[in-house]
């Protein structure tokens, strides 16, 4: 186990390596002028020419590959516009000279928001996924069955910034059934949290609870008629305990890894959701780096984000290795 | 199973007695309903200037603004839900007033142009891309497997949305206007970067077994060129795979696009946009809803009728399906 948690570590951060690579290419060298794109249409030539030096675009595209790097890796210090020092801490994912703060330090405000609405939306996923796929995996072919795949794939298709408008207006505008979303910290006021959370959580964790009900449907069906299930079953065990407690274990591989990508997706692409909520988190700090040319920002955030969906998808394959001998021992 | 499998697959040609593709489908009740809602969209998109025509609107005219007595001074049309009424059938958009039908016909050609055209891209791209990895295998394909490994873990729609405005930057002049059909290539170019690797990756696996099959190493044994393995012997037996992929991938690049235009960097105006509508709807649903339905449940019917007949193709092309 510990030589598959290694090999999977170091592919990770190989991963990782590649997608700042890729993603300092996209964002430095592509756009006509990097530190026009980076102080804003209002910065006048010398504050430009200010940015230009503190991010060290006179030198080559390696060197300042290689400086960002290490920044990430011990920290480094930058110059904002007006020349004042700024020491950017550990992590420095570089600095944003819009908000005269360090990238890193701004993401860290806006996190909390987002990982409340992805934890609650993914608990609402799997609960609502789950249950739709062994319920119609029991009454296979029947009438209850062909409701649910038609109800998944209503989920499957609308859209969040439909569906998450429409519920606000119904919910909170005519019946005032759920108060408006917001966030409150759940240190401050735990009820307050959950109840501005909840209809962000149970609209996300509809739309995105189809494709995993349509996979554990599936994947559940595919397992009962495995001959363990069968022999547990012959020798008298119920058919409830027998689906709870060979069946679902026998499926979980394929769930627990769609279940990663579903919450590095969520933690990823949070930008629809808390527009249409109102939620000041990562994706709504992103969505609004990119419509106000933040560079830095923008860069950050991707990489943030691509963080997320390597972890999580890591973590996964290494719950599926201790779920299942053959996979860490290389089959 | 396995022998059933085997059967299916190594036929290249489908025998006389098989029915056609089409028929399958249609056979099946939600499969025809959903071909049928699709062909309907299809038929909407081509014909939108003819029914604008005979309905006398267009999408881009701001009638509540030039007619006094339709829009009150808020912006707000005068008439309950939306401003329905016998002239303008599905209402008028709040503030500029445009009549909503027609934007919503004109709509459909924006999505459908950009889905198609990415759908067809990424289809070409994702069977180069899988059928030469799988079928070379070795260090190609490592380099892939790594390069698909990064590509995944960025997150499309935050991607997308970043890099939308650096492509624009670098192939529009900042000064001069961009031309619609400059805009839809972005936009085509954008989803096609990322969007070849999910087809390439299940190509990749189905060419590498079907490598080791019979009749490709017979193919093969007898001196086949590899154009000749690849086209005549491979090709053939993924072509349901590429058919089931090309009908998912159109409803998914339709969402993307409004959920681009939705946040602002997709289609601009006075292009209609399905996203774009929504995004206005947003800002004024709390009072009234109807211009935010409207666009949001002909893109709900949409994606889930192209959906649908997704599913029904991969029904009727599945060999374990009995027929």
């Amino acid at each position: 186990m510990l030589t598959f948690v290694l090999r999977r570590t170091l592919q990770a951060l190989g991963v990782l390596l590649a997608v700042s690579a890729a993603a300092f290419a996209l964002f430095y060298a592509a756009p006509a002028d990097p530190a026009r794109a980076a102080c804003g249409p209002r910065c006048d030539s010398g504050q430009i020419a200010a940015v230009r030096q503190s991010m060290g675009l006179d030198q080559p595209l390696l060197t300042q590959y290689t400086e960002y790097l290490a920044g990430v890796v011990a920290g480094r210090d930058i110059n904002d516009v007006d020349g004042s020092a700024i020491h950017c801490a550990a992590p420095c994912l570089g600095y944003s000279y819009r908000l005269h703060q360090p990238v890193a330090e701004a993401l860290a405000d806006h996190l909390p928001v987002t990982l409340s609405l992805t934890a609650g939306a993914l608990a609402v996923l799997l609960v609502l996924g789950l249950g739709t796929g062994f319920v119609s995996a029991l009454r296979h072919g029947r009438r209850t069955d062909r409701l649910l795949s038609g109800f998944t794939l209503v989920g499957a298709s609308v859209q969040i910034y439909f569906l998450g408008y429409l519920a606000q207006w119904w919910l909170v505008h005519s019946t005032g059934l759920l108060p408006l979303p917001s966030y409150t910290p759940p240190t401050e006021d735990p009820a307050a949290w959950a109840g501005g959370m909840l209809l962000p959580w149970l609209v996300l964790g509809f739309v995105n609870s189809a494709v995993f009900a349509r996979l554990s449907r599936s994947q559940l069906l595919e397992t009962m008629n495995e001959e363990y299930v069968r022999t547990a079953r012959a020798k008298g065990l119920g058919r409830l305990r027998a689906h709870l407690k060979y069946t679902s274990r026998g499926a979980a591989g394929p769930l627990v890894q769609l279940l990663g990508l579903e919450a590095g997706a969520l933690l990823g692409g949070a930008v629809i959701s808390e527009t249409v909520f109102g939620l000041n988190g990562v994706g709504r700090f992103a969505a609004q780096a990119v419509s106000g040319q933040d560079l830095p920002a923008v860069v950050g955030a991707v990489l943030l984000a691509a963080c997320f969906v390597v972890l999580f998808v890591a973590l996964a394959d290494l719950a599926v290795a201790w779920l299942d001998p053959r996979i860490r021992l290389g089959r | 199973m396995a022998a059933l499998d085997t059967v299916a697959v190594t036929g290249p040609v489908p025998g006389p007695a098989e029915p056609s593709l089409l028929r399958r489908v249609v056979h099946d009740r939600v499969g025809a309903a959903a071909l049928a809602v699709v062909l309907l969209f299809l038929l909407l998109a081509l014909a939108a200037p003819l029914i604008a025509a005979l309905y006398g609107k267009n999408p881009v005219e701001h009638y509540g603004q030039n007619t006094p007595g339709l829009l009150s001074d808020g912006g707000v049309p005068m008439l309950p839900n939306g401003g329905i009424s016998g002239e303008f059938w599905f209402g008028l958009e709040p503030g500029l007033g445009r009549d909503v039908l027609t934007q919503l016909l004109y709509g459909i050609r924006t999505s459908l142009l950009i889905a198609f055209a990415a759908a067809g891209v990424t289809t070409a791209l994702g069977v180069l891309a899988g059928v030469a990895v799988g079928y070379l295998g070795g260090i190609a394909d490592r380099l892939f497997g790594f390069l698909a490994n990064v590509l995944l873990a960025f997150p499309t729609l935050l991607l997308l949305l970043a890099i939308s405005p650096v492509i624009q930057s670098r192939l529009v002049d900042p000064n001069a206007a961009e031309p619609d059909w400059m805009q839809f290539l972005v936009l085509v170019l954008v989803f096609s970067a990322f969007g070849w690797i999910p087809l390439a990756l299940s190509l990749r696996a189905t060419v590498r077994s079907l490598r080791e099959r019979d009749f490709v190493q017979s193919a093969r044994a007898q001196g086949a060129s590899r154009f000749h393995v690849v086209v005549r012997e491979l090709l053939p037996n993924v072509r349901s795979q590429l058919l089931v992929h090309a009908t998912m991938a159109v409803p998914a690049f339709v969402a993307s696009e409004a959920a681009l235009s939705f946040l602002g960097v997709g289609v601009t105006e006075p292009v209609p946009d399905w996203g774009r509508m929504i995004s206005r709807g947003s800002e004024v649903f709390r009072s009234d809803p109807t211009y935010l339905v409207f666009p949001g449940v002909a893109l709900l019917l949409f994606v889930l009728a192209f959906n649908l007949l997704g599913d029904a193709v991969r029904d009727a092309l599945d060999p374990r399906r009995a027929r």
